[in-house]
């Protein structure tokens, strides 16, 4: 047992622990499990709630317009996270190696960690605006038409790196504060050895991260599947023809804007299970080729 | 300790600064690093530099670099948008609505990790893992039956539907709790034996002890409560009552009907952007030192 367990009062501790405990139970718990139950039901406003046990999962199994959002949200979440990891991890590998302006650097790298999504996609939609953004011009003289209102792949490219930009913050502070934890001694020895820049970032400070990168491909996934909200409701509002459909989104309309409270229900619990099937593949993946850290 | 981690390495980088002629290979490297950087770090700062611009001049329209020079319509602009498009109100009901947040959610964590670090009690462990699993929990897989709670608790509109629900926090407490299993536990015991109750324990050893990484979580949570998109817009629907990430969206809603320049809705968005990045920027340093415990 541990020295630091100094009092022993089980009311002192229940009373410590009880307002966490209620929050977390009333307003989280709680209505989860009311989703669980309200997937079973044909709910709407207006009318008593029946219940038709599976056939909402039934039906979006089958439902192809689901599907599809659900291939999308899986390709949008694996390039949100490779983009601002092999970004991120690039940036974090310069700063270590640069041999002034550190800080100055550091800074204008970390800063979007403080930026708004909302921000983010308002900024992003006018600098790429069809008509009026910055970027428009220069692109299109390149010979390529910008017209992501009307071009799905177009619109979910502009998301993609809209939420890339917002999420390279994060990534960097703890990138730099794990490679900084790498010993100067071993940088030496492999400089005496020839082994130059990128070779030393992908041989020996990549595997000695290792458990933080694994750490931030759990945060960003999470990012990318919960937090990008903003982008597609202020950018692109799931369209074009729903190429920008993400499973967040369609959620959300299909509660708000449709009021299938039971069907949106279901796609929260669905959201729930994949989520956590990707966190469950990724602690294994975790257990397995993290050891270089311990 | 770091003292003495650090000599040898500023040492060394010296030495090989001096050594390295300007023109060596090396040399030709260091500069390439430099390059790459700012070229990378331009890259991350271009869109806010962009915004930043447009929000001081008189139309929104940019479509060539050379219009990338700031305008006078800067106060112009800020003030159109905090007055006339009710952003100041959006901006104060944020910030109540993230003070109210950071408040709770600390006084509540301190609590939640002092009895997981400090008590022998049963089942703490299985608490704190109950804790730890509203990680999984996030607003999207239970907002429509929270939604439902709310209004029937007759919360809808309030400060308290936006403000409430998310007291509870998994990251806080965890942080607070790998920083107190931080603290030597000789001063816990000392503390014991001075006879010295939970409750100053907490106040005269405990919170002292914590000054930085209390600021540091502190920092977190604003920056969490204050980016807040999808909880405020389904259950605030008063304008009254909006916070400034929704405020912008409607904000964007008048631009696309023609009525609005897009110079203010950029006016917007650095009004948005500007306190949690001032706050991150001025507390940085407790803000990374509490990001690296959260990483043990």
């Amino acid at each position: 047992m541990s020295k630091r367990e100094v009092f022993d009062s089980r009311l002192g501790a229940a009373l410590l622990l009880l307002p966490t405990i209620v929050v977390s139970f009333l307003f989280l718990y709680y209505p989860a499990a009311l989703a669980v139950r309200t997937s079973f039901f044909d709910s709407t406003f207006g009318r008593s709630d029946e219940f038709i046990g599976i056939e909402n999962y039934v039906s979006l199994a089958t439902d192809p317009g689901y599907r599809f959002s659900l291939a999308i949200t899986v390709l949008f979440g694996l390039l949100v996270v490779a983009g601002v990891m092999v970004f991120s991890l690039y940036v974090t590998f310069l700063i270590h190696e640069v041999d002034y302006g550190e800080s100055v650097y550091l800074i204008s790298a970390i800063w979007p960690y403080a930026l708004p999504p909302a921000v983010a996609a308002l900024v992003f939609t006018f600098i790429i605006h069809p008509t009026l953004g910055v970027l428009t011009g220069p692109i299109e003289s390149l010979g390529f038409a910008v017209d992501w209102f009307n071009t799905g792949w177009q619109a979910f490219v502009v998301i993609t790196v809209a939420a890339i930009w917002k999420q390279i913050g994060y990534n960097v502070i703890f990138m730099v504060a794990a490679m900084n934890n790498i010993p100067e001694a071993l940088t030496e020895t492999a400089e005496l050895d020839g082994v130059s820049g990128l070779r030393r970032l992908i041989s020996i400070y990549i595997p000695i991260m290792s458990p933080t990168l694994f750490f931030l491909v759990i945060i960003n996934t999470i990012y990318a599947f919960f937090s990008t909200f903003a982008f597609v409701d202020l950018m692109t509002g799931g369209g074009p023809s729903s190429s920008t459909n993400i499973l967040i989104f369609d959620l959300y309309q299909e509660g708000f804007s449709f009021f299938n409270f039971g069907m949106a229900s279901t796609k929260s619990v669905l959201l729930f299970i994949i989520v956590g099937i990707l966190m469950y593949i990724q602690f294994q993946l975790t257990e397995e080729y993290s050891h270089y850290g311990a | 300790m770091a003292g003495i981690l650090q000599y040898p390495k500023r040492w060394i980088r010296t030495t090989r600064r001096r050594t390295d002629a300007f023109f060596s290979t090396a040399g030709i490297e260091r500069i390439g690093v430099h390059v790459q950087l700012v070229v990378l770090v331009s890259l991350v700062l271009f869109p806010i530099v962009v915004a930043a611009v447009v929000s001081t001049k008189g139309v929104g329209i940019v479509t060539s670099v050379s219009d990338l020079l700031p305008g006078s319509y800067a106060a112009e602009n800020y003030r159109e948008a905090l007055v006339d498009y009710n952003f100041g109100r959006f901006m104060l009901n944020s910030l109540v609505m993230s003070v109210v947040i950071v408040v709770g959610k600390l006084a509540v964590s301190v609590l939640a990790a002092m009895a997981i670090v400090y008590y022998r009690v049963p089942y703490k462990d299985l608490v704190f893992l109950f804790i730890l699993f509203t990680l999984m929990l996030p607003v999207p897989v239970r907002f429509v039956p929270l939604f439902q709670l709310i209004n029937d608790l007759g919360w809808g509109n309030t400060l308290l539907a936006i403000t409430v629900p998310y007291i509870a926090s998994a990251t806080t407490v965890f942080i607070l709790r790998q920083h107190f299993l931080s603290i030597p536990s000789s001063i816990v015991e000392n503390a014991k034996i001075d006879g010295i109750g939970p409750v100053k324990f907490m106040l005269y050893v405990l919170i002292p002890m914590s000054k930085g990484v209390l600021v540091g979580v502190s920092i977190i949570m604003f920056v969490f409560a204050w980016n807040q998109y999808l909880w405020p817009l389904i259950i605030i629907d008063s304008q009254a009552n909006q916070v400034a990430q929704v405020g912008l969206a409607l904000l964007e809603g008048d631009v696309q009907s023609g009525e609005l320049a897009w110079a203010l809705v950029m006016a917007g968005s650095m009004l948005t952007l500007l306190p949690p990045l001032l706050l991150m920027i001025v507390f940085r340093k407790p803000l990374l030192n509490t990001f690296s415990i959260q990483q043990k």
